[in-house]
């Protein structure tokens, strides 16, 4: 009897571990439905500047982990954050990135992604899947995408040419804290007057 | 010249007291005095692209084409292939050194003086490379992140590298000993100004997209040019212990900085 119940307690262990080890071509899938849908739902679609909008808002709700992003991109400042603090900063930074990034759409216009494999992370539940963009002139932009299991895989970090959006924002974020007169508050506030603009 | 003086005085008071945000500037007391050294001069040469250099950068982009500037950029991009060429032979990379000669030949005959890349459509790629790179390789430390007079981001080795890599410039040896001759002033400034002009044109997009995501532009572009340069340092542990260095941008999550 004891024998059965630490085997099944073996086997489970087994299949815990599987689940939890985030497989390649799942990653690899899911980045490439996100750029098929943002190129041909968003970015070439022949329809109004606010459909693309709307669309690229719910795009970007639904694949990228705002939570997790946010939270990292404050770095120290996030464990001294009040509740309100925190919950009014991942708002403001959703509404932020949304305007900046539905600016350049233009940009990407009749470009595609070329997929080549993806590459390990140190991070637990995490992979990187590997893409480039071929430019009209000199060599193609090397764009990673950083992908993390959960409930639903998602979104958590684009690194362009080796720079990571996350890291920059952090670095940013951090020093304009360091030297604001009122900290995270004026952060926000910066944020809230660029996104409504 | 009296009228440049004041203008450069009158610059660098208004870098003085705010940063391009309009938010005043703080120095905490962690801040070293090398940040408050950078934050000034950034915002110095922040005034000066503003209302010097983008303007004429905007007038250039609009009297060319982009076909046109992409000449501009191939011809420049040619007279750096032997920087390439002797840079990737320091680092032992022979194959690449030799790419290097073979393209600065092709392209400079074939291509018109390098106007045109031919020898990538022949399947020699570019193989870039810089004496910055070779530091890099021998483990030559980076250096802390300072902001040079107008010519912007740096580090003490990126700024070695960029003079080194200036003596294999065909266009310096071109110059050299002709300093009588009236082609060679024109030449000596007009280069660098066009490859310069040409290069803020063709940022100008990408540059203005940066700036419109930030709330502190200076710290986005330091932390971007730092960044780029970790794949440096990758160089430098791969030829330390074998089997690959892992990805630069490879950070935890869950790490705290500073």
């Amino acid at each position: 009897m004891k024998k059965l119940s630490l085997f099944v307690l073996a086997l489970s262990g087994l299949f815990a571990f599987k689940a939890n080890a985030l497989d390649a071509t799942k990653a690899e899938d899911f980045v490439k439905e996100v750029t098929k849908e943002g190129i041909e739902q968003i970015i070439n679609a022949d329809v109004s500047m606010a459909e693309k909008d709307a669309r690229f808002e719910k795009l970007f709700d639904t694949y990228l982990d705002l939570d997790y992003i946010g939270k990292f991109v404050l770095g120290r400042y996030w464990k001294t954050a009040t509740e309100k603090q925190q919950k009014e900063f991942i708002a403001v930074y959703r509404d932020f990135n949304v305007k900046t990034w539905s600016k350049r759409f233009d940009e990407f216009k009749g470009k595609n992604f070329d997929f080549d494999g993806t590459s390990p992370s140190n991070s637990e539940g995490q992979i990187f899947v590997n893409t480039s963009v071929k430019m009209n002139e000199g060599a193609p932009v090397k764009v990673i995408w950083r992908v993390k299991d959960g409930a639903k895989l998602k979104i958590v970090d684009i690194i362009i040419e080796n720079v990571s959006l996350a890291v920059t924002a952090r670095n940013e974020y951090t020093a304009y804290i360091k030297q604001a007169p009122n900290g995270l508050d004026d952060l926000i506030k910066d944020l809230k007057q660029k996104a409504n603009q | 010249m009296k009228k440049v003086l004041a203008l450069c005085c009158a610059l660098m008071l208004v870098a003085c007291a705010t940063n391009p945000n309009g938010t005043k500037m703080k120095a905490s007391d962690e801040e070293s005095k090398l940040e408050v050294y950078n934050r000034a001069m950034f915002n110095f040469n922040y005034q000066l692209d503003k209302h010097v250099i983008k303007p004429v950068a905007k007038g250039y982009k609009f009297i060319t084409t982009q076909s046109m500037r992409n000449r501009v950029t191939n011809f420049f991009d040619n007279l750096e292939e032997p920087a390439s060429a002797i840079n990737n032979l320091l680092q032992g990379e022979f194959k690449n050194s030799g790419q290097s000669v073979a393209r600065f030949a092709v392209n400079s005959t074939l291509g018109l003086l390098g106007l045109f890349d031919v020898a990538s459509g022949w399947g020699m790629a570019k193989k870039s490379n810089s004496f910055d790179a070779t530091m890099a390789k021998y483990c030559v430390p980076d250096g802390p992140f300072f902001v040079m007079p107008v010519l912007g981001p740096s580090t003490p080795r990126y700024l070695v590298g960029w003079g080194a890599d200036a003596f294999a410039d065909p266009l310096y040896w071109a110059l050299y000993d002709k300093k009588g001759e009236s082609w060679v002033p024109v030449t000596a400034y007009g280069a660098p100004g066009l490859k310069f002009l040409n290069k803020r044109a063709e940022n100008m997009v990408l540059l203005d997209s940066l700036e419109e995501g930030s709330v502190d532009f200076y710290a986005t572009i330091k932390a971007a040019f730092l960044q780029n340069r970790q794949k440096f340092q990758s160089i430098c542990a791969q030829s330390a212990t074998e089997g690959g260095a892992s990805q630069s941008y490879d950070f935890d999550f869950e790490d705290e900085e500073d």
